[in-house]
């Protein structure tokens, strides 16, 4: 029998911090304003990405958005969720962006111009046993079938630890609607998943 | 926890609790966790399987190199100190007259009215001289200003040794059917066994209910924690702010977070939150007059857990199967309970942990050695 490692451990006070850092920026503190950026980069430029492979343009947005927020301050509330907040200027602002470059002079745009294009790969050097390189190649497969708008909810979930509500700004839906693609994602998933194992079975039956 | 016991690789796999542990764990996710995997290691098999498939499977991100987002992140720093510089060139008007100042005059008085309504309503902390002036008998008192630990004799026989600087307070007669007592700063407790008549001292915010036995409070105004550490016999310890506190105080049994000798709980005050551990220099639990035999003969390891867990008193979790098949020769006198943990685990390939208040040992076994 072998121990489980730990994995690498992440400080209780995370999801406060973010908060924090937040309230000390819409005060004034230029520092946490920083900290800030620097804790929601990542996530926001690869976000970004899902929707546009301009990276310059991404970057552009994102420093919109953070000058934005700056300006606006003493009108933000703060007990906003940080992360969905900053996810949803990006999104509403990439699509501003596109529909401008489309020549589009209607000032207003639809859901579906928006494309959430988000591909899942599979780590194969992670995975010990064979049979289960099959399950992860056949999972990521599934995942990728996915429709476009279950995906961001199923990433926004499940990779970004979001509850529903900040999914619902994310994505300026209404919760209930957040809650409906996930069940079908769900439900997709769980059909799926029955021939992915019994796949698995028989694989081992043959060889 | 219990009902992860059914579930199937892909229940685990998008269970998000299960993810956040992979993904993103506390110490606290990592603690229930490794505990439970200790207490159904049948599982473990399963839960590994589902872990690195959580694992491997992300969604493919464009690569975003460290000078790269570093040269982005100054580049909008860089650009908001340059605006808010023009801002200041540009727009000039009198100090009293800036929107910044009305905001900030009203901020003042918001924050005034703020700050008086705060203060009305902070639910205050609970501190000796509060607790004593609720008691609502005659009371006594006894403060250690000597420089040495002091002695309190109690009506009923119980003794209480006050650290230097602390100070007890005790009714000049113990109340009909309860014997209550009030701490501040760090006491050792020798109580009476008086089952029909319950113990309790109350420091800060913590309850610590004895029948009869001997344990250390610690408990000063001015820190964060509160703590109690068992030496004898069984202590329940729950915060007065439960709501089932009540109940718990006049139940005939001891309930709430129930702890045993060489066992601690630490109530940190802030968040109201009770965890229990070992103490840091576990002692000998002396039961009868004969010293344990802690000296061991080509004995298996399980033997030799089961001896220190009673030599002890505190629980070792293990896995018999695997650990009977490691013969150990060794003599584990005139060491501490860690000392001699790190030896026998080292000499069987195996580590252990302190989860809850219990020792957690976690090993291969020895069939391959």
């Amino acid at each position: 029998m072998k121990a489980l490692p730990s994995p690498e451990l992440r400080p209780d006070l995370y999801f406060e911090e973010e908060q924090k850092l937040w309230r000390e920026m819409l005060a004034g503190d230029v520092t946490a304003y920083e900290q800030l950026i620097n804790r929601t980069y990542d996530l926001l430029f690869h976000y970004g990405t899902k929707f546009n492979n301009d990276r310059e343009l991404i970057k552009d947005c994102i420093q919109d958005v953070f000058l934005g927020i700056w300006e606006k301050r003493n009108a933000l509330n703060a007990d906003i969720p940080p992360k969905a907040y900053l996810l949803a200027s990006l999104r509403r602002r990439l699509h501003r962006l596109a529909s401008r470059l489309r020549m589009d002079c209607m000032d207003y745009y639809t859901e579906s111009d928006i494309v959430f294009d988000l591909e899942f790969n599979a780590e194969y050097r992670l995975i010990e046993s064979e049979n289960d390189r099959l399950i992860a190649s056949r999972m990521t497969e599934m995942l990728n079938e996915l429709p476009k708008r279950q995906k961001e909810a199923v990433f926004l979930r499940f990779y970004n630890d979001m509850e529903r509500e900040e999914i619902a700004m994310v994505m300026d839906i209404q919760p209930q609607s957040v809650s409906n693609l996930l069940q079908e994602a769900f439900k997709f998933i769980k059909s799926h998943w029955k021939s992915i194992v019994s796949l698995f079975w028989a694989v081992r039956f043959w060889i | 926890m219990d009902r992860y016991r059914d579930f199937t690789l892909g229940e685990f796999v998008w269970d998000k609790p299960f993810r956040t542990w992979v993904l993103n764990p506390t110490r606290e996710d990592d603690e229930t966790w490794q505990n439970w995997l200790a207490a159904h290691p049948d599982k473990r098999e399963i839960v590994e399987r589902a872990r690195q498939l959580v694992l491997s499977i992300r969604p493919a991100n464009a690569s975003l190199s460290h000078p790269e987002k570093r040269k982005a992140v100054e580049r909008i720093v860089e650009r908001l100190e340059s605006r808010s510089a023009e801002h200041e060139e540009s727009d000039y008007v009198p100090w009293y007259a800036g929107r910044n100042v009305r905001i900030a005059a009203m901020l003042v008085v918001l924050l005034g009215l703020g700050w008086a309504f705060w203060l009305r309503n902070q639910p205050r902390a609970l501190n000796y001289d509060r607790l004593v002036a609720s008691a609502g008998i005659e009371m006594r008192e006894t403060v250690n200003n000597t420089p040495n630990p002091l002695m309190v004799r109690l009506e009923d026989g119980s003794r209480v040794t006050l650290d230097p600087g602390s100070k007890v307070g005790y009714p000049a007669h113990f109340r009909e059917g309860q014997r209550e007592v009030f701490l501040s700063g760090k006491a050792f407790f020798d109580i009476r066994k008086d089952p029909s008549k319950p113990f309790f001292v109350y420091a800060n915010e913590l309850v610590t209910k004895v029948l009869g036995t001997s344990f250390t409070v610690r408990s000063y105004d001015n820190e964060q924690n509160v703590s109690v550490a068992v030496k004898t016999g069984k202590v329940a310890v729950f915060s007065r702010e439960d709501p089932d506190a009540v109940e718990m105080q006049s139940s005939r049994e001891l309930t709430g977070v129930v702890i045993e000798p060489n066992q601690q709980v630490v109530f940190v005050r802030k968040t109201v939150k009770i965890t229990k551990s070992i103490v840091p220099e576990p002692a000998v639990v002396a039961e009868g007059t004969a010293a344990p035999n802690l000296e061991f003969d080509e004995a298996p390891v399980s033997d030799v857990f089961s001896a220190l867990q009673s030599a002890y008193g505190i629980e070792i979790i293990y896995d018999k199967n695997i650990m009977d098949e490691c013969p150990l020769t060794a003599r584990l006198t005139e060491m501490s309970l860690y000392e001699q943990l790190d030896l026998v685990c080292k000499a069987v390939g195996a580590s252990y942990k302190s989860i809850d208040g219990r020792i957690v040992v976690e090993g291969k076994g020895c069939r391959n050695m």
